[in-house]
């Protein structure tokens, strides 16, 4: 065999390989970030032969890679005078986050109302961040933009090449936002990022129910469940806690849960298409194979 | 009548009015057209500005030598007001500019936010990016670093002017015999007499704040390098025990760039890794821990903490802070002084918000004086260290040094007087092996801190693929004359 020839299959079987998504060879390394539940038990000490990864219904091949120890952790809070009525929630859940919050991983600060405001960039100084917090005085704006906010700082959290997380502390109520639901949706899907959200006015919502109108009811239940969709997109959780001591226990949870994430590196078969790719991740009890867990994970890509 | 009465004297007080009016132009005019630039001649404005370039060690030795009138200085000073007024003005002009521009930049993307493809989006928003970044730096020279940068001149006009004349009456006190009853004259019984009476029931009070502190999450990291570590600990209890200090000394250096060290009440000393990278020799950075030691002798915290509650302090403390935290005007130093009113190099502004007043740094700054000599160090250590930082740490923090009381001039003097009055002492250390030694080590932990800082992610970070935003190019410590050049010179100042 000639080495034109020789060189030609190689190059073509390469090309093969490229577009079969072959591991090794595809369009880009991706990095996942999850947690393993039994009930309400978090699983750990799980090895790579207890996992299995499809993406578009696919299997993939994917090494268990250690998790990078500092976390990148954004606070975003909702402040806003339309916050008043729970304001005393948000800033509950702010204190117990920041008092949970373990030394090592880095932490911001940004509000929102009006627009997206960073009042503290990264620090592993977790007190900079209260003083920051503590500072606000009071909220001026009466909008709360909560679409345009998570729109922005996964903008900038974007070209983090990092563990990033977000803790989303807010009602999830939208006003006057420039992005709709949708464009907050494809953005999430394309963000390598967890999303935790800790609900505020939950308390307040359970409190009044019995009067809202059906329009009103129709509104608070649109929040949550945008915030369950990030959550959910991302491989986090949110939290709607009914009561103020609640807040403590969730603060934990949340740290608790990055402690006890696991990561996964693969290489993506999808294409920069902007379509939507989905993963399913499957865990199993290492004694008993039969025994399935359930696994907290991005639903999936948009990959553009 | 009324009328009649000017038709007939009118063109009479009209020559009157004008002859007035001429006399007082001709008598004023040459006061008037001669500027501060004009009464003093070229050569002695050249030489006064020569000296003025020098450092605060060197005028000490040379201001006897300059023959300079008071009409000259006076002069001087009015040039130098007339310089950072134009100099302020002018950057505060380009800022204002800047900000013009960049609103104009704004208006035009958002009424063409929907038209544009995403390149030239990019393009608009590095464009906004570099005009803020601009805008900044105008702001920032403009309220900060020219003030300071002037009032270090003045106070360098202060001394070519007043040391002499001091340095005379120093002298008379020596020969007199009159400087040994001066307050804390009593030198060679340093150790033996007691200043303040108590120094043990402070130590609760300074345990509380640690404690405090390291809850509130503020505390940065100890350096972890056992070489730093025991250098730094072993000089500052070689401080401590030729010192007046009855209270055990509990070290602990914190890996913060931030040029600082602070003292709380009952003997704990923090120091920082700014301070050891910033001290060029030994004597310098004994005579920065012997002020922080000083601090403790002399009780400064517990005289402070009678003025008001800690709970109050410690509610002014976190509203300001928080302020200043935010803005990113101010760093970790700042947050603790202002939490306990204690105590860095004298550097912050938490002194003036609460009240404390100027005595309690002078006399710092004496008995640090003391305790390093005492101690067998060069007590001039302490002075060059302040001389370095002047023009260094004035650009960086405004918050700091002629921000405080007492101004730097003062603090200066006094701390040479005390000096000449020291009795005088053979061997005095100015450097030592062991400080090179550290000074090696402390390359690692730097580099390995700064190896950190750049993996440290940021919200703030330029938008990504920008060129970098144009700098206004002046660098602390340069000659303010390098950012504002008098008439007839050249200006480095990009943009």
């Amino acid at each position: 065999m000639s080495r034109t020839r020789r060189i030609f299959i190689r190059c073509a079987l390469g090309a093969l390989l490229a577009a079969a998504g072959a591991p090794g060879q595809g369009l880009g390394q991706r990095s996942l970030y999850f947690t393993v539940e039994d009930g309400e038990k978090l699983i750990t000490g799980l090895k790579e032969q207890n996992f299995r990864l499809y993406e578009d219904g696919r299997p993939v091949s994917f090494r268990l890679a250690e998790p990078e120890t500092s976390v990148a952790v954004t606070i975003l809070v909702e402040y806003s005078q339309a916050s008043g009525l729970y304001l005393n929630d948000i800033v509950t859940a702010f204190r117990e986050l920041i008092d949970a919050a373990p030394e090592g991983n880095w932490y911001s600060l940004a509000t929102y109302s009006q627009e997206l405001q960073i009042h503290q960039d990264f620090t592993r100084l977790k007190g900079e961040v209260r003083s920051a917090f503590d500072g606000l005085g009071q909220p001026f704006w009466g909008e709360v933009n909560t679409y345009d906010a998570v729109y922005e700082i996964l903008e900038k959290l974007e070209f983090l090449d990092r563990r990033k997380v977000i803790v989303l502390i807010g009602s999830g109520l939208n006003t006057l936002s420039r992005h709709t639901m949708g464009d907050v949706e494809r953005k999430v899907e394309a963000a390598s990022v967890n999303i935790f959200v800790m609900g505020a006015g939950t308390l307040l919502r359970g409190q009044y129910d019995a009067y809202l109108d059906s329009m009103s009811r129709m509104t608070l239940l649109q929040s949550e469940a945008f915030l369950n969709m990030l959550a959910k997109k991302t491989g986090g959780q949110a939290f709607f806690p009914r009561f103020e001591t609640a807040y403590r226990d969730i603060a934990q949870t949340i740290f608790t849960m990055l402690n006890c994430q696991y990561r996964i590196l693969y290489e993506s078969r999808a294409r920069p298409d902007n379509r939507f790719h989905r993963l399913k991740l499957e865990a199993w009890d290492p004694q008993n194979p039969q025994k399935k867990y359930t696994v907290r994970v991005r639903e999936g890509w948009r990959w553009r | 009548m009324a009328r009649s009465f000017l038709s007939n004297h009118s063109p009479c007080l009209w020559r009157g009015a004008v002859s007035v009016v001429t006399a007082a132009a001709v008598m004023l005019a040459p006061a008037a057209a001669q500027s501060p630039r004009a009464q003093l001649e070229p050569a002695v404005r050249q030489a006064l500005r020569q000296a003025l370039l020098k450092s605060y060690a060197e005028l000490f030795d040379e201001a006897p030598k300059l023959e300079f009138t008071a009409a000259q200085t006076a002069a001087m000073r009015k040039i130098l007001d007339e310089a950072q007024k134009n100099c302020t003005t002018n950057f505060r002009r380009r800022a204002d500019d800047f900000g013009r521009q960049l609103r104009d930049e704004q208006n035009r993307l958002r009424a063409d936010t929907a038209r544009i493809d995403d390149t030239e989006r990019k393009k608009r928003h590095c464009a906004i990016q570099n005009l803020r970044a601009l805008e900044a730096q105008a702001r920032v020279l403009a309220e900060h670093a020219i003030p300071v940068a002037y009032e270090n001149r003045r106070a360098k006009l202060d001394l070519i002017e007043k040391w002499p004349a001091e340095l005379k009456q120093i002298q008379a006190e020596i020969a007199s015999g009159a400087h040994v009853r001066r307050k804390w004259g009593d030198v060679k019984d340093i150790g033996f007499r007691e200043l303040i009476p108590g120094q043990e029931k402070d130590i609760k009070t300074g345990q509380d704040a640690v404690r405090e502190m390291k809850l509130a999450g503020l505390m940065p990291p100890e350096v972890e390098n056992p070489v730093v570590k025991k250098y730094v600990a072993d000089l500052a209890q070689r401080v401590g025990r030729h010192s007046d200090l009855k209270v055990p000394l509990h070290v602990t250096v914190l890996n913060s760039k931030e040029v600082n060290a602070f003292a709380l009440p009952g003997g704990f000393l923090f120091v920082q890794r700014g301070l050891l990278e910033a001290a060029e020799n030994e004597s310098q950075l004994a005579g920065v821990l012997a002020h922080e030691i000083a601090h403790v002798t002399a009780r400064h915290g517990n005289r402070l903490m009678k003025r008001s509650t800690i709970s109050s302090i410690i509610y002014q403390a976190a509203q300001v802070a928080a302020l200043i935290l935010t803005g990113g005007a101010a760093t970790i130093g700042t947050y603790y002084a202002l939490q306990y009113g204690f105590y860095g190099l004298g550097l912050v502004l938490s002194l003036d918000l609460l009240g404390v007043s100027r005595d309690f740094e002078l006399e710092a700054d004496q008995l640090g004086v003391q305790y390093a000599w005492n101690a067998g160090f060069d007590p001039n250590g302490f002075i060059h260290f302040f001389d370095k930082m002047a023009t260094r740490e004035g650009y960086v923090n405004g918050l700091s040094w002629f921000r405080t009381h007492p101004p730097f001039y003062e603090r200066m003097v006094q701390s040479k007087r005390e000096i000449l009055f020291l009795p005088p002492k053979e061997g005095l250390v100015v450097n030592s092996a062991e400080f090179d030694r550290m000074k090696a080590e402390l390359k690692k932990v730097t580099a390995q801190a700064e190896e950190e800082e750049k993996d440290r992610p940021s919200l703030l970070a330029p938008v990504q693929g920008c060129p970098a935003p144009e700098k206004i190019e002046y660098k602390p410590g340069e000659p303010i004359e390098k950012l504002c050049p008098e008439p007839g010179e050249s200006s480095s100042g990009a943009r």
